[in-house]
């Protein structure tokens, strides 16, 4: 098991890498974006089929928190920090 | 660009298409495997991706896998199918960007997802599918909360039971729809190989504490999370009760699925021929019994998409579709003819068994009424339900018409969460039948992708 810190809305966190990074999220959350109309989402079908976990993976917007596997010294930005819907 | 020629390209990673796979090159066909997953596996052979494998159900995936890398089978992991054309062309993209394949044939092992219908509520976070609770617990070790309420139909809702009760998470409330406990003795009666695997299943939902019987689940209720559902009781004459429901607080996370639908975007995007069977999942693609080919030539399905029926008619008719497939390509073998003729008896069996559980655990009628006339059915677009109902009272009687009335359906789901709720509530709206209301037919990109990554594919080298 390999320890690394990720960065969530700066906020630095442990994580065990090659594990979703959706489950760490659902744990820290469960919230993890909200939508145009305002509403808290969070991780709803974990497979890739919905789009409801969206997140900021390393500057690259619209990413599925349940399909990225956690990398170290990853950077997290979620719509609920920024106030910008995904 | 990445281009890789091959004969038989197998689309997912699962039981279904581990098994075509292995089949098609044990044959000595050349063989290409493309799987959205980290790993291989899919969702019932789904690989710990830091422990390995931790049960035996993960460890008889793990040795299909290891089979195929023996047999010579190229795995492309996390890589996701987004487009495919007449002729056996499929574009992939995976982290280092696209990937073109040009098959001879084609063996679509797609899978399933969960069935989910709207109701108050369904999009508060905290909320979600069984198949959602699985894969936290298995590939994330996290539970999905403190006080879990597991709800929908199934026997699926037992094994997820059983799953959170291995990382320490039994669920506090298991609500189930369905109550045919003779009719069940009945069927595994006459299957009596699969006794000792439901014994276990009905273990891990009598550790629940609380099981209710013949009841759903009506309203998830909360600000910025769930923190309490509403249950209500199925009367005689099968319709939900909500005069007699009752609010259990205190639940954190609350899982409610409905069985499985057929993931059949790339079967319907290749045009195969498709049917409707809401026991069976709704809509699934046609494959024959005897060899798993489509009604297109050299396009095979094999495993949920041809319709829900487990793991063990995935298996089999995965192997049947990769004889198949080799065979049609050339690639015969002594003995093929009499294994291919053990497969299509052990299947039938296999699949009859699968087929009667789902006539046995079907979603309740009208279960896509919970949803009131704010609910969101939608969750891409925001869609109510009021609104769609309002595009129906306008004269469209399909999913398709609704979808462009008011873009249910047209988000970057493509309808593929809302696309059952839709087509019952056009039909109770419009007097007309689910399978007559029809389906949001696939769209390229058939999962959201860069548009560098379309360039390059399109234009053979990047931007």
């Amino acid at each position: 098991m390999t320890e690394v810190t990720i960065f969530v809305d700066g906020v630095a966190v442990v994580a065990e890498a090659g594990r979703p990074l959706g489950a760490l999220m659902h744990r820290l959350g469960p919230a993890m974006r909200r939508t145009r109309e305002g509403a808290p989402r969070g991780l709803f079908c974990g497979m890739g089929v919905c789009f409801d976990c969206l997140v900021t993976v390393d500057g690259v917007a619209d990413r599925r928190a349940c399909m990225t596997p956690i990398r170290d010294g990853m950077r997290i930005e979620t719509s609920l920090a920024s106030g910008n819907p995904s | 660009m990445r281009r890789v020629e091959t004969d038989i390209l197998v689309v997912g990673g699962g039981p279904a298409g581990l098994s075509a796979a292995i089949a098609a090159a044990g044959a000595g066909a050349r063989v290409d495997l493309v799987d959205a997953g980290a790993a291989p596996g899919g969702q019932y052979w789904m690989q710990d991706p830091v422990a390995g494998a931790t049960s035996q159900q993960a460890a008889e995936g793990s040795t299909a896998i290891a089979s195929a890398r023996a047999a010579g089978v190229a795995i492309h992991s996390g890589a996701e199918v987004w487009a495919a054309f007449p002729g056996g062309e499929i574009m992939a993209n995976d982290a280092e960007g696209p990937i073109t394949f040009q098959a001879r044939s084609i063996v679509v092992a797609s899978g399933a997802q969960d069935r989910v219908y709207p109701f108050p509520g369904w999009t508060l976070p905290g909320v979600m599918t069984p198949g959602a609770g699985q894969r936290l617990a298995k590939l994330g070790k996290t539970a999905p909360g403190r006080r879990i309420a597991l709800a929908g139909n199934g026997p699926f809702l037992y094994a997820v039971a059983a799953t959170l009760a291995s990382i320490d998470a039994t669920p506090a409330l298991l609500v189930e729809s369905g109550r045919a406990r003779a009719a069940m003795l009945g069927l595994l009666a006459r299957h009596p190989a699969r006794i000792a695997e439901a014994v276990s299943l009905i273990a891990a939902a009598r550790a629940v504490p609380d099981w209710r019987r013949g009841h759903v689940v009506t309203e998830a209720l909360g600000e910025e999370r769930v923190e309490a559902v509403r249950i209500a009781p199925i009367d005689e004459r099968g319709t939900v009760d909500t005069a007699r429901s009752e609010r259990i607080d205190g639940i954190d996370a609350l899982l409610v699925g409905w069985g499985f639908r057929p993931m059949i975007e790339l079967t319907a995007l290749l045009r195969c021929r498709h049917a409707y069977d809401r026991a069976l999942g709704g809509w699934y693609c046609v494959a024959s019994p005897s060899t798993g080919l489509t009604s297109v030539e050299g396009v095979y399905a094999a495993g949920e998409v041809t319709g829900i029926a487990g793991s063990r008619p995935a298996r089999l008719s995965g192997t049947l579709a990769g004889l198949s497939a080799a065979a049609a390509l050339g690639f015969e073998s002594a003995g093929m003819e009499e294994r291919r003729k053990g497969l299509v008896r052990a299947l039938a069996s296999a699949r009859a068994f699968g087929h009667a559980l789902g006539r046995l655990a079907p979603p309740p009628d009208g279960i896509a009424d919970l949803a009131r006339d704010d609910t969101i059915v939608c969750r891409c677009e925001e869609v109510t339900r009021g609104e769609i109902v309002a595009a129906l009272a306008e004269g469209t009687r399909a999913v398709a018409g609704a979808k462009m009335w008011t873009r249910a359906g047209m988000g970057r789901c493509q309808g593929r969460i809302c696309g059952s709720a839709v087509a019952e509530i056009a039909a109770a709206e419009t007097g007309t039948s689910p399978a007559a209301a029809g389906f949001n037919p696939p769209r390229i990109p058939l999962r959201p992708v860069p548009l560098d990554v379309i360039l390059e594919a399109t234009r053979g080298s990047a931007p």
